[in-house]
């Protein structure tokens, strides 16, 4: 048996972070003689996935919160315990990894006793490792949490919380059979999909699939249908039977909403195809992932793509990368602001270069998130200060324990999906966690930065900022690029504007001397090579009116995480 | 006092329709490695000498063609190393098994530690009727910087030793813009050569090449590099004092005054057909383009052998060649006579780079004289930018 069951994909491994949701039954015996069928459901615990949560709460009875012994409470424990009070479900609290030597199960139990205010000696103390409090933790289970409250004799309603495309099987939906039973063939159909299909397979996963002639109220397992694209199998959709149809779907089905967006764009231009195949595949088993096509003067053809959050964006880029082999190039995230323009039109602007001009909008709305930040006490002041320089404006501030404290903010989601995250940790020494969700959209003093090389704007450059902050991001961009930007036959002026006002300026000396001192003894071969890879080099540059821009200068330029040290 | 030399065509330092034939000869020895150097080029070895002489000879010797050189060039290395006489049975074995134009340019290259006013009467009395002497600079600090082992007395020296034998066409080669000079140690240097007078002046701009010593000091941060800019202001204080003293500028890093261009360098950028003899020594025939082994012992075995010296070759198609001819033409101040050019090479030659052409006549790097293309002033310190687009 390998040693990590749920977490499936290489990547949810490799950062200890689980994407998709996964379920397993395990028969138990328990004390009292009689054997119990559990059925678990790992959770992603990212906010990125917080509907997916929301879902998988909602196929439960109970909730284990589980919380590292090491580290304590996160935002994230917050955020998935309020899901949790909020779906009315029992909590056992468990404090986890206790075998660690960092572990302090002591004073985390007290901080998670006192945050569901329960005692202390409530506060279960497990090490899934080693298996140390497993047997009580399965009898607190089997104590505590109810049993299934569905209604056997009404029409199939089933829950999917989760879907998994297999090139082979097609997608593998993952259900909770709330009413009603779901037999092998039966004829079914997903309510909010509309689609009809036939329950070719399902089963329970033991922990591997094992195909099963029927599934009963209050049964967790796994449907496949033939049915070829998970986004006809979406999480939160009910599934009934078509002879008997359920009259009313389960309630909290909702289309997942991407928040921020990015162009992608091949590095090699002939990788267009590819890349928009590997998003089709994505896209398979991943129903939040949006994209169109778009094509950028700067960085030719790509597509524009919308994500839950920057997690996701990061997954869907590095799955991109490492599954399909291609080289991506991606544009600062930026959010979908709302804009009205002047003759009364309301429009979502996701790419700034669709920004009407600054005189025909009326006004421009922007998401604004709420974000907690659970941290010790004593970064308050630094947290504060990070959040006010961000435009938030704080909301509300407890203490979880004389040491910990839960701070929320409310700010535009802009500007957390830019470094914010990186910031917090790296001023907190690693110590604060942060979570976010949406609430809503506000009005804001934004413009559009265009950056103006040799006078010609480049797209990819162009961003929305509040016009306070417009400044830094047009100095900023402008001096990386003056960096990054050989020195061509003539002065290049790189320029930062609000429109036709200029905000920041560097210029790109005209290079003095390109040639070859003296070709010795007759070697013209050399000489001829030489200039051959000259000319190679120049037909990977693009073009931005007159000025050759190697590829490279694109990718270091919206790093804009990174320092540009090169000449 | 000067003689006039015959052939003013081929010393004028403009392109050539017909530019001859030429040969090279390469010395592959040398007292000391300079730090800047790419070259091939061997330290020690003494006792090779004297069996890659007799090689050399042979190799002559075997490839007879009857085309009677315009031109010959014994390059190195530092063929001074070797005494006058074995340098004159390798010059008399060129004249015996190829031919030697009665008008024809003789050069030899010499260092300037290796050669005194005996030595350059025992050259002119075996035949060599140019001399090219390794100044480099006339500053101390800047030729100790380079590794040169020999001081700006012993350059000035030579060029004085050189006059007084008699040579009436000498080379000062020059090397600017290295990380130990400063803009008055260029000055300096130019005031002083200028004063002297040779006939003719290489300036280079110093290249950090890959796999010297000097880029090893680069890399690992004990020197700056080498800065363009400071280069190309170089240059400019070069064509001053140059231009001032009546030396004209012929070619993108050469100066000479009217009439003394050397005919072996407008042979190469004429596009010429040359014979390279010796270890890694280049030549040109009819578009073929072909190397020789590179180790003076890999070089002798060959010839001991029997076998041939050549190690590579490559081959150049119509268009190749033509691309090729363009960007050598255009290192010529005076460019390419484009009459000639396409009698010799086709008018396809430049219709396919017109697009090209116009292009940087357009930026003003390329610019157009009666019927001559040539780089602009601002064109000549970006040669590569255009040469790279016309290949």
């Amino acid at each position: 048996m390998r040693e990590q069951y749920l977490d499936r994909m290489d990547l949810e491994r490799e950062r200890g972070i689980t994407i998709k949701a996964a379920a397993v039954r395990m028969e138990y015996k328990a004390g009292d003689g009689e054997t119990y069928e559990v059925n678990l459901i790992d959770t992603p615990g990212h906010v990125d996935f917080g509907y997916e949560v929301s879902r998988s709460l909602a196929a439960c009875d109970g909730v284990l919160l589980l919380v590292d012994a090491a580290q304590g409470i996160e935002a994230q424990t917050l955020t998935n315990l309020y899901l949790a009070v909020d779906a009315g479900l029992e909590i056992i609290p468990v404090l986890n990894k206790i075998d660690l030597p960092a572990a302090q199960p002591d004073k985390y139990g007290e901080e998670l006793a006192s945050l569901i205010g329960c005692e202390p000696s409530d506060v279960l103390r497990i090490s899934a490792k080693t298996g140390e409090g497993v047997p009580e933790l399965l009898e607190t289970i089997v104590a505590s949490i109810p049993e299934p409250k569905g209604d056997a004799t009404a029409p199939l309603r089933a829950l999917v919380f989760d879907s998994t495309y297999d090139s082979y099987r097609g997608v593998i939906a993952y259900i909770r059979v709330i009413d009603g039973a779901l037999t092998k063939r039966q004829p079914i159909n997903f309510m909010a999909a509309g689609i009809d299909a036939d329950a070719d397979e399902i089963g329970v996963l033991a922990p591997d699939a094992t195909p099963v002639e029927e599934l009963a109220t209050g049964e967790v397992g796994y449907l496949i249908a033939g049915i070829k694209d998970v986004s006809q199998a979406k999480v939160g959709d009910t599934v009934t039977g078509r002879d008997n149809p359920a009259e009313q779907p389960l309630p909290g089905y909702r289309e997942p909403k991407p928040m921020v967006f990015a162009g992608i764009y091949p590095i090699e231009g002939d990788d267009f195809p590819l890349l928009r195949d590997a998003l089709d595949k994505l896209k398979l088993n991943d129903t939040a992932l949006v994209f169109e096509p778009e094509s950028s003067g700067a960085l030719g053809f790509g597509f524009r793509c919308g994500f839950l959050g920057l997690l996701h964006m990061e997954i869907v880029r590095e799955r991109l990368e490492r599954e399909f082999d291609l080289s991506l190039i991606a544009t600062a995230p930026s959010v979908g602001y709302e804009v009205e323009t002047t003759d009364g039109i309301k429009k979502v602007v996701r790419n700034p270069t669709d920004l009407p001009e600054a005189g025909q909008i009326e006004e421009i709305s922007e998401p604004y998130v709420s974000v907690m930040v659970v941290s010790p006490s004593e970064y308050i002041g630094t947290i504060m200060q990070l959040c006010q320089d961000r435009r938030g404006s704080l909301k509300e501030m407890h203490y979880l324990s004389p040491e910990r404290v839960e701070i929320r903010y409310h700010m535009p989601l802009a500007e957390i999906i830019f470094d914010f995250f990186d910031q917090l940790k790296s001023k907190t020494k690693g110590y604060a966690s942060l979570d976010y969700e949406p609430v809503g959209l506000h009005s804001a003093n934004l413009v559009r930065v265009d950056v103006l090389l040799n006078e010609q704007p480049v797209d990819a450059f162009s961003t929305i900022v509040h016009r306070d902050r417009a400044y830094d991001y047009g100095k900023n961009m402008t001096e990386r690029l003056r960096k990054l930007i050989p020195r061509q036959q003539f002065d290049v002026p790189i320029q930062a504007a609000i429109g036709s006002r200029v905000i920041a300026r560097e210029t790109v000396r005209a290079k003095r001397k390109d040639v070859i001192a003296k070709c010795y003894g007759g070697d013209v071969t050399r000489k001829r090579k030489l200039l051959e890879r000259q000319k190679e080099g120049k037909k990977r540059m693009k073009q931005i009116g007159s000025v050759e821009v190697p590829q490279s200068a694109f990718i270091e330029a919206l790093r804009l995480d990174q320092e540009v040290t090169s000449p | 006092m000067t003689i006039a030399i015959a052939a003013p065509a081929r010393r004028s330092g403009r392109w050539l329709e017909d530019p001859g034939f030429g040969v090279y000869v390469h010395i592959p020895f040398c007292l000391h490695r300079c730090h800047y150097c790419d070259f091939n080029t061997y330290e020690g070895q003494e006792e090779l000498h004297e069996r890659y002489v007799d090689a050399l000879i042979r190799d002559v010797e075997r490839n007879v063609v009857d085309r009677p050189a315009t031109s010959v060039f014994f390059g190195g290395g530092t063929p001074t190393l070797l005494a006058p006489r074995a340098l004159g049975s390798i010059l008399d074995a060129v004249r015996d098994s190829i031919g030697i134009a009665g008008d024809a340019e003789i050069t030899v290259e010499a260092n300037p530690e290796t050669v005194d006013a005996t030595a350059f009467e025992g050259l002119l009395g075996v035949g060599f009727n140019r001399f090219s002497v390794g100044v480099q600079s006339l500053v101390p600090r800047v030729l100790e910087g380079l590794g040169r082992t020999h001081g700006a007395d012993t350059a000035i020296d030579a060029l004085r030793a050189a006059r007084r034998a008699g040579v009436e066409d000498i080379n000062a080669d020059l090397i600017y813009g290295s990380p130990w000079e400063t803009d008055d140690d260029w000055r300096a240097t130019l005031a002083r050569i200028v004063d002297e007078g040779p006939d003719h002046v290489s300036a280079y701009a110093l290249t950090v090449e890959e796999s010297t010593p000097l880029a090893t000091m680069v890399a690992t941060g004990r020197v700056p590099n080498v800065d363009g800019d400071v280069q190309a202001a170089r240059h400019e204080v070069a064509e001053e004092f140059f231009g001032t003293a009546g030396y004209e500028r012929y070619e993108i890093s050469n100066w000479s005054h009217p009439g003394r261009a050397s005919a072996h360098n407008v042979l190469y950028w004429s596009a010429g057909d040359y014979l390279g003899f010796g270890a890694g020594a280049h030549g040109h025939v009819a578009g073929r383009r072909s190397w020789a082994t590179r180790l003076p012992r890999d070089f002798i075995a060959a010839v001991d052998g029997g076998t041939t010296t050549e190690s590579g070759y490559e081959r150049l198609d119509d268009d190749a060649r033509a691309g090729e001819a363009l960007i050598l033409g255009l290192r010529l101040a005076t460019g390419i006579d484009l009459a000639g050019f396409t009698r010799r090479f086709g008018p396809r030659a430049l219709e396919r780079r017109d697009e090209a052409i116009a292009r940087y006549l357009d930026s003003g790097l390329l610019e157009r004289a009666e019927n001559a293309l040539r780089l602009s002033g601002r064109g000549t310190m970006l040669a590569n930018e255009v040469q790279a687009a016309l290949l």
